[in-house]
Order: structure tokens, then C-alpha cells, then sequence
């Protein structure tokens, strides 16, 4: 993609001159732009997010369409400024939002924290904001958003894990085990589904931002809750189970005192289950890589990195087993 | 038969020399990449030096000899169908274990948090 082209684009679809400052981050689905914006009422720093062409799970208007509404409940999110499925004389989707100062690289999260009562202040914050976010109607989120059941899950996945080069027994037995252990069935909600840390913009006061709506969907709010907890995304801090930050109780309280309901069975089902979702994620990553769709070293590496997850889901089911 | 040094002693000579030497000097953009490619040049090497130990555990627990790639999709069918043998978990624990350990030393020690 020319930056010209790009900047042109982006002019059209915000209604003023666009000028691209820099890059946030190139994902394998998206870039992320630094942009600002020139308004008649002076310059205003923003983020463009267009994606790269590859495959999108559904309309970027749907998504600027979810950030609006559970932004009106709540949740906190950038507030979206403009967004298309079409970017002019780009042709690919696209949107604009505004820019959250703060910190989202999670090792400087981690860093930047003074004690372990602010880590868990942001676990309480993360967990009132997955509160916010699961008291929405299921029903008001847009079509595009799929429903998610846990039965729903394990066929999914079972499907995403043929498509692999190799045989996994690993993941097969977590998924088997998913199937027979599907948790007492509950209402949907609105599910952030990649709430991590990685996808939050901290700034000294805590939580001001949750990113990256892209895998958004109706399901068992727990997801949310056990995704945040998984191993993967603490850095290596085992004793702060919440983002390598905070304590596990904090983020029930936060939750729990913003009017959610914690179940833990569907908590541990869940965590089984995106153990499994990541491990075949990695994967496919590593997938692409020797099918030359990509010569990211990083991808490659994260062949490497699926011993981690499988270790992860089964002894996760050993624990719940005994 | 290859000359000095082996393969094992250079990935981690070539692990080092990123990580110590190269990554220092490296932008913010790249630096991320080289620390990377340092890590999978210790995971290889690990790879390597691994002794072959523990690869029978698949036979003993299907029950017949045969190739770890074939003994792993034989495993894999007996799992999707339902038919796990009853030390499964087991046995799949300690194979992801040995993996874990080589790509990630020190992961499997975990103290039940």
C-alpha cells in the first residue's frame, strides 16, 4: 500500500487532510496507523487501522458499529471517527478512531506499575469494564456477531485443527475433553473475546482503553474473564494471574461490584478451551509460514511456542480432573 | 562428520553473539526480530543436544512399534474416536512436557497458580 494512496484515503473518509505520522503496528490482519488529523478547529492526533487484504471475519462498519455502542454503555474504547468497508482508492476497510495515550506494549505495563495494589487496581478496572460489557443485551450487538456456544467452540475448533499440517494428539484430547465437559449452559453476551494484556492502553491511573474488537462475539461471558488469565499473557509473572498484573481476586471483585456474575466452572471450561484456540492459532501461524503465505520470522517462531499451550490445557485438565 | 565446532556449540555461539553483541546495537523495529531469531538459535540447539529419551512412550501406550509420526496420527485417530487408552493423559503430559522444556526451560515447574 503507497502512503500516499493511503493518506489520500484516509483524508476522504475522515472529511479533512489526514497526514500519517507513523506506525503503531503491522499485524498479520491490519495495520495500525499514527495519524492527524487537520480540522478546521486545529490538528488532532488519531489512529487509522486499515486492514491488509487478508481475510476480515466481518465488516470493519460493524465493528466501529459495536465500539459506538458498547462505548455508550460504558465499556471504555476510542471514540470512532470514521469508518468504511471501501477505503477510496484503496479498496480495502478501514477505520479511524481516537488516540488513547497511554501505555499497550505489556512488558512497559508491567514495568510502569509502582506496586502490586496499582496491578491490582487494573485488575478491578478490567474487570468492571468486562462487567460493563457482558450487562449489554446480547441482542443489540450487530448481525455480523456471531453466536459462540461452547458447542459451537469445539466444533470450530476441531475444524481449524484438520486444516493443520501435522497431527496434534495434545490438542485433540483438550478438545474431546471440551466436548464431553461443556459448562451448565447460560444467556450470551457480548464478548470482547481477545481481552488480554496487549489489547489495554494503561496509563498511570490505570485502565483508559480496551483495543482490537476484531474477534468480538455473542457467548459465555466467562471467555472474556479466562482469556485475561491465561498463562500465556503474564509474562512470565505466575504469581499475578490477571495480565502478569494483578491478582485473580481483584478482577472477580472488580467484576462482581460492577454487577457481574463469576461462575467458576465455565471460568475453568473456558480457559481449557482458548488453552486449545491458541494452541492451534500458533499453529496455523507457524502454517503459514512453511506454505510461504508469509516470511515473518515471528510467525515461524510461533511453531515453537505451541509446546507452551499444550502444556497449558493439559494440566489445566489434570488439575480439574483430580 | 562435520569440523569443529559442532552444531549445538555454534547455535548457541550464534545466540549469544545476537543477544549480547547485535540486538544492543539494533533500532526498536528490528531489535524484536534478532532477539527472536537468538532464541530459536537456543531452542535448536537444545533440540539437538536432546537425547532421543522418552520417544517410546507413544508405543508403549498404543501397543505396537512403528515411526513417531505414525504412532502420533495413530494416537490422534484413537483420541478423535473416543478409544484413548486410560493413561492418555498421562503419557500426552509428559510428551507436551519434554517438548515445553526444550522450547521453554523452566515452564513445566509450575507451582499449581
Amino acid at each position: 500500500m503507497e502512503p500516499d494512496a493511503a493518506a489520500a484515503g484516509l483524508s476522504e473518509l475522515a472529511g479533512c487532510p489526514v497526514t500519517i505520522t507513523g506506525a503503531a503496528s503491522v499485524g498479520a490482519q491490519r495495520s495500525t496507523l499514527f495519524v492527524d488529523l487537520e480540522r478546521p478547529t486545529g490538528v488532532e492526533s488519531a489512529v487509522a487501522q486499515i486492514s491488509t487484504g487478508a481475510v476480515e471475519t466481518r465488516p470493519v462498519t460493524a465493528e466501529a458499529a459495536l465500539l459506538e455502542l458498547v462505548g455508550r454503555h460504558g465499556v471504555p474504547v476510542p471514540t470512532v471517527y470514521a469508518a468504511t468497508d471501501e477505503l477510496p482508492g484503496i479498496g480495502l476497510p478501514a477505520m479511524i478512531v481516537s488516540r488513547a495515550r497511554g501505555r499497550t506494549i505489556p512488558r512497559h505495563i508491567l514495568r510502569a506499575l509502582p506496586d502490586r495494589d496499582a496491578g491490582d487496581n487494573l485488575a478491578r478496572q478490567c474487570g468492571a469494564a468486562l462487567a460493563a460489557l457482558h450487562a449489554i443485551p446480547a441482542t443489540e450487538a450487530p448481525p455480523a456477531f456471531e453466536e459462540v456456544s461452547p458447542t459451537r467452540f469445539v466444533e470450530l475448533q476441531t475444524e481449524r485443527l484438520e486444516l493443520l499440517a501435522r497431527p496434534r494428539p495434545a490438542i485433540r484430547y483438550g478438545l474431546r475433553w471440551l466436548g464431553d465437559n461443556e459448562p451448565a449452559p447460560v444467556d450470551s453476551t457480548i464478548v470482547h473475546g481477545d481481552l488480554r494484556n496487549g489489547n489495554i492502553v494503561v496509563d498511570d491511573g490505570g485502565l483508559i482503553a480496551v483495543l482490537d474488537w476484531e474477534v468480538a462475539q455473542r457467548s459465555d461471558p466467562m471467555q472474556d474473564l479466562a482469556w485475561l488469565c491465561l498463562r500465556t499473557w503474564r509474562f512470565g509473572a505466575d504469581d499475578r494471574p490477571v495480565g502478569g498484573f494483578g491478582a485473580f481476586d481483584a478482577l472477580v471483585d472488580g467484576y462482581e461490584t460492577a454487577g457481574g456474575t463469576f461462575r467458576q466452572p465455565a471460568f475453568d471450561w473456558w480457559t481449557a478451551a482458548r488453552c486449545a484456540w491458541w494452541a492451534i492459532g500458533l499453529a496455523a501461524q507457524a502454517l503459514a509460514f512453511t506454505t510461504g503465505r508469509t516470511d515473518a520470522i515471528m510467525l515461524a517462531a510461533s511453531g515453537r511456542r505451541v509446546p507452551e499451550l499444550e502444556f497449558d490445557l493439559l494440566d489445566h485438565i489434570r488439575r480439574i480432573d483430580h | 562428520m562435520h569440523d569443529d565446532p559442532d552444531a549445538v556449540t555454534l547455535l548457541e555461539a550464534m545466540a549469544a553473539t545476537l543477544a549480547d553483541r547485535v540486538v544492543p546495537a539494533l533500532h526498536d523495529g528490528v531489535q524484536h526480530e534478532a532477539r527472536i531469531v537468538a532464541n530459536l538459535c537456543r531452542i535448536l540447539a537444545r533440540e539437538l543436544a536432546e537425547s532421543g529419551a522418552d520417544l517410546d512412550m507413544f508405543a508403549a501406550l498404543i501397543g505396537h512399534d512403528g515411526q513417531r509420526g505414525d504412532l502420533t496420527a495413530e494416537l490422534d485417530q484413537l483420541i478423535a474416536s473416543g478409544h484413548a487408552p486410560p493413561e492418555t493423559l498421562a503419557v500426552l503430559l509428559a510428551d507436551v512436557t519434554r517438548r515445553a522444556e526444550i522450547t521453554k526451560p523452566g515452564y513445566t515447574f509450575t507451582d499449581g497458580t
